[in-house]
């Protein structure tokens, strides 16, 4: 064997092992996203504790630029509840605020206390002094946590402990985290000593799969099942899903895809049989409406294994008729 | 000499011979094709946007890996490389006139197919394998490398295997056949492509029938090829495919080798 044959089985050989040995290193031990490429999924995560249940996220700047939200501006109500808010706190949601990051931590009774479960993570532009003041007026505390300032409020018509205060912190110069204090310090902790979602690799596939989505949430279905208090008759009825995410692009109309796993695939051919079902009685009722057998065929079920898959498309037609529905009941109170 | 020495000589021998000859070049292309595809996907990837999309719905690292080991290794490339290769396992020696060397050593001549099968196994598989793995870690995000491992290593062995026994029926066709470039060609993509698309008893008959089967990733149904073959598919259960595959492996590679020993090959002037 010349030593020109010898270097190209080396060099082969070496690209074998340590493939392979990454995908053993990877199986046993876990290769958080960091490694290789950046995260999927927006920075906010990297404050999301990682036994956060359900990740939602949703680019409010998108949203308000939207045709869609254009289309129903003027429908809205007054200008003078916003006008009031935004002289009090300075801040105007349409313009300042740019993402939405909401996570849902199991901790404790989702059903009976879910102010201890929700973190909301909000990038934009905040006047934190202001906000600040305002609190205070409202008989707020501040306090430093980690670096960060930490806005608490008590509420002082509930027994409740201090644990239960709710609280913003002034996370990065345009992030602030709002929820209970216990899980805006848990949100600080997290970024601090880099234990957050991103670290968590079943979630982060997930996030990973998500394509131009401008509004999605992921999370595990069965962990917020558990604690969402519901009947022992109702819970034993509801599909055997582990895993779910949906997804929406908004703009002209909403297009989206609504993914669940299942926790085996008879669980799986059940929930498609349901939704084949359901689909079926979904084109029979959208008639001869344009907009709604438009929506009725946009619907697609797909997946296999133990994944189950519903696209759909709400086109431009469907909020045509929601529009002239709209104006028809403003013209009839018009003329009363 | 006995028969295992020797067919070591010829591995050594042959193995040089095969890596530096012009049909690398070819190799090289076939197998650097999905290496680029799987660049151009991250590139795209990399930009926000989707690659492949199925029904509407975006197919994603691990997805695209998939088809790309049905449609691009399994389907094309491995039935290449062992038509390719298997068939010039001997005949390349006829056609060269260099087989009177070999014959007139003082070792069996069934361990010079076999060293040369094993050359072969070698080349393709030093080739193919890492250009698989170079595949895999291009399109599958790390998050996913933890849950997509196993069927990685899978993917492996059953390309290992497929080379194996597609080169062992070349082979065989080299060594018996006078032009078996031809009849090996119109073996893996006429006759395996037809008989798999039709219902019957026939698919027993290819080698593919029993590899898609092992494939541990769902049959793409975006071709009206693989639609009317996903109507037609009858899955044979994991040990009987193995069985057969591992019954082709065996019963060719013996045939050849017997067929080397017979044969009288005559050389043109």
């Amino acid at each position: 064997m010349s030593n020109k044959t010898r270097y190209f089985v080396a060099v082969t050989g070496a690209i074998l092992v340590i493939g392979l040995g990454t995908g053993i290193v990877a199986s046993y031990m876990g290769l958080p996203v960091s490694v290789f490429t950046s995260a999927a999924g927006p920075e906010e995560l990297e404050y999301v504790p990682a036994d956060a249940a359900v990740v939602a996220y949703a680019n409010v700047r998108d949203v308000m630029n939207s045709q869609l939200r254009q289309r129903f501006r003027e429908m809205e109500p007054g200008q003078d509840q916003k006008n009031e808010f935004e002289e009090k706190t300075g801040l105007n949601f349409e313009q300042d605020i740019e993402t939405v990051v909401a996570a849902v931590l199991p901790k404790g009774n989702l059903a009976s206390k879910p102010q201890d479960a929700f973190l909301i993570l909000a990038r934009g532009r905040f006047q934190a002094a202001r906000l600040e003041a305002l609190a205070l007026e409202h008989g707020a505390t501040v306090t430093d946590y980690q670096g960060k300032r930490l806005i608490t409020h008590h509420d002082a018509d509930r027994n409740d402990t201090a644990d239960d205060d709710m609280a913003v912190g002034f996370v990065e110069a345009d992030l602030i985290a709002f929820g209970s204090a216990n899980t805006v310090r848990a949100a600080i902790d997290a970024r601090r000593d880099n234990r957050n979602v991103v670290a968590n690799i079943d979630m982060m596939r997930l996030v990973n799969e998500l394509d131009n989505a401008n509004a999605w949430a992921v999370g595990r279905f069965d962990a917020i099942a558990g604690q969402s208090g519901l009947p022992t008759e109702i819970a034993s009825q509801m599909p055997a899903i582990t895993w779910f995410s949906a997804a929406g692009h908004i703009n002209g109309g909403i297009s989206g895809v609504l993914k669940a796993e299942t926790k085996d695939e008879a669980s799986a051919q059940n929930l498609r049989d349901v939704l084949k079902g359901l689909l079926a009685l979904a084109k029979m009722q959208a008639g001869n409406q344009p907009g709604m057998q438009q929506l009725a065929d946009s619907l697609i079920l797909s997946g296999d294994g133990k994944n189950v898959a519903l696209s759909f498309q709400v086109p431009t037609e469907v909020f045509d008729v929601l529009e002239g529905l709209a104006k028809g009941r403003k013209a009839v109170g018009a003329i009363q | 000499m006995s028969f295992w020495q020797a067919s070591r000589r010829v591995f050594d021998l042959s193995l040089g011979e095969m890596l530096w000859s012009r049909r690398t070049i070819f190799m090289a292309l076939v197998v650097g094709g999905p290496v680029l595809l799987a660049v151009i996907v991250k590139v795209v990837e990399l930009f926000g946007m989707s690659a492949l999309r199925v029904n509407g719905q975006r197919v994603a690292g691990f997805g695209v890996f998939g088809v790309m080991i049905w449609m691009l290794f399994l389907r094309f490339i491995v039935p290449v490389l062992g038509v390719f290769y298997g068939t010039a396992l001997m005949a390349d020696e006829v056609e060269d006139k260099t087989i009177t060397y070999l014959f007139t050593r003082p070792i069996p001549r069934g361990a010079v197919l076999v060293g040369k099968y094993l050359a072969y196994l070698a080349c393709t598989g030093l080739v193919v394998l890492p250009s698989v793995m170079i595949v895999y870690f291009l399109l599958v995000p790390p998050a996913a490398i933890a849950g997509s491992f196993v069927a990685l290593v899978t993917d492996l062995g059953l390309l290992g295997l497929g080379l194996a026994v597609y080169g062992a029926v070349f082979a065989f066709v080299g060594a018996y056949f006078k032009r078996p470039l031809v009849i090996g060609l119109l073996f893996a993509f006429g006759w395996e492509q037809v008989v798999l698309a039709l219902p019957g008893y026939l698919k027993q008959f290819t080698i593919a029938f029993y590899l898609q089967s092992l494939v541990p990733h769902a049959m793409p149904s975006d071709g009206v090829a693989s639609i009317l073959q996903g109507m037609f598919r009858e899955s044979p259960p994991i040990g009987v495919a193995l069985a057969w595959l591992l019954a082709y492996l065996v019963v060719f590679l013996y045939m050849a080798t017997r067929v080397v020993e017979r044969k009288e090959y005559v050389l043109e002037q």
